[in-house]
């Protein structure tokens, strides 16, 4: 529920992995079949005779280097700036601002606005989840997704424990925090394993 | 449950793939990175730090010429296969090994390995086995309960499956799961 951007993730991908599929079929091609290499010989030896030509037209100055590579250059630069900026957007989205609820004169006969941090939440959910015996690690976050505040709890509950009883248990201890809070937030569970609940003992009296 | 919820939990229920986007992102930077020192090293005059980019150009021309054959072949192969394994991420729609349980106030999504291991504990409490006897994979709309009886103990198959299908019940996933309990011929000594 994060906002990473999973149709652009998937588009680029695509893209990406079209031009090196075919890329590595033409390598291949080239290799194996002597026509093949003919034409590519051909055809890239004039592009390569129409660079040289090129690079000699476009002189900088008089140490002999060509404004041609300036371009490309800039280009190499924009593509990386795009990359930089595609890993940046993985996984962004964590939002501070549960509630802001701005205050009129006619409410309580104040004007203000009233501000609840995340940090009530989480840490109010994680310090009621991390007590329990039965859940070895409990995160809890917040992220704006689609204009909302919601929560997202994972816990990683000992081995064997019915995922069910964990549910209904956090459900109502979320509604406990409705009440405490006065708002309703979206809140996903993701109940899951990881390292450490695969390797502690599973057996636990109860 | 809301339509917001729905949509958490849909988009829960797929892989973002956000890694392997970064992993190409960073392939990408890197060759881009290296092209551009080496024009950038061209606009200033200086020598090239591996390879000239017109020289590069022209010797990319005259393949395969200058490289064995078999070494171009393997490198197109690998760099297909790179392309590949980018477009299956990107066109398989990646569903994570995940079910949902309905609740009234909150979206709930668990691992499978997490009901495989619940289920796993009451088929074993059921059957009177030792944990290491009882295997439990839980895939996207199949239970598969895989036991190794004690030598000599007989095990009610019929009795095993009611237990883990009641204890599925009781967790009322989505989508809903059918169990097939399978004991296994041998039996073991000594767990």
């Amino acid at each position: 529920m994060n906002g990473t951007p999973r149709g652009a993730n998937r588009f680029i991908l695509g893209v990406l992995g079209l031009v090196l599929m075919i890329i590595g079929a033409g390598i291949v091609a080239i290799a194996t079949i002597p026509a093949a290499a003919q034409w590519w010989q051909g055809w890239s030896g004039a592009w390569v005779v129409e660079l040289s030509d090129l690079m000699s037209r476009t002189h900088l100055g008089t140490n002999g280097g060509s404004w041609i590579w300036l371009l490309v250059s800039a280009f190499l630069l924009i593509l990386v700036i795009a990359m930089v900026s595609w890993i940046a957007n993985q996984g962004k989205g964590r939002t501070g601002t549960l509630l802001n609820r701005p205050g009129n004169e006619d409410d309580d006969g104040a004007a203000g606005d009233i501000q609840l941090s995340c940090a009530v939440a989480e840490q109010a959910l994680k310090t009621a989840l991390l007590e329990r015996s039965e859940l070895l690690g409990v995160s809890v976050t917040s992220y704006n997704f689609r204009g909302e505040t919601s929560l997202r709890v994972r816990v990683l509950p000992r081995q064997g424990v019915a995922p069910h009883h964990v549910a209904t248990e956090i459900g109502a201890l979320v509604e406990a925090m409705d009440e405490l809070l006065g708002v309703q937030v979206p809140v996903l569970l993701s109940i899951g394993s990881g390292a450490r609940s695969r390797f502690t003992k599973a057996e636990r009296v109860r | 449950m809301t339509g917001h919820q729905e949509r958490i939990i849909k988009r829960e229920s797929y892989s973002s793939r956000a890694v392997i986007s970064t992993f190409a992102a960073i392939v990408v930077a890197l060759l881009a990175l290296y092209a551009l020192l080496e024009s950038m090293l061209r606009v200033l005059g200086q020598t090239a730090w591996l390879i000239d980019p017109p020289t590069a150009a022209k010797r990319l021309s005259e393949l395969p010429a200058g490289i064995s054959p078999a070494l171009l072949a393997v490198i197109g192969v690998l760099v297909f296969l790179l392309g590949l394994m980018f477009f299956l991420n990107a066109v398989v729609p990646g569903r994570r090994a995940r079910h949902v349980i309905p609740d009234r106030r909150i979206a709930v999504v668990v691992d499978n390995e997490v009901i495989a291991s619940a289920l796993a504990r009451r088929a074993r409490i059921a059957a009177g086995v030792m944990r290491e006897q009882i295997m439990v994979v839980v895939s996207a709309r199949t239970v598969q309960v895989n036991i190794r009886p004690t030598s000599g103990i007989a095990l009610d198959e019929a009795q095993i499956q009611a237990a883990v299908e009641a204890e599925l019940d009781a967790m009322a996933l989505e989508p809903a799961l059918t169990v097939t309990v399978h004991l296994a011929a041998t039996g073991v000594v000594g767990v």
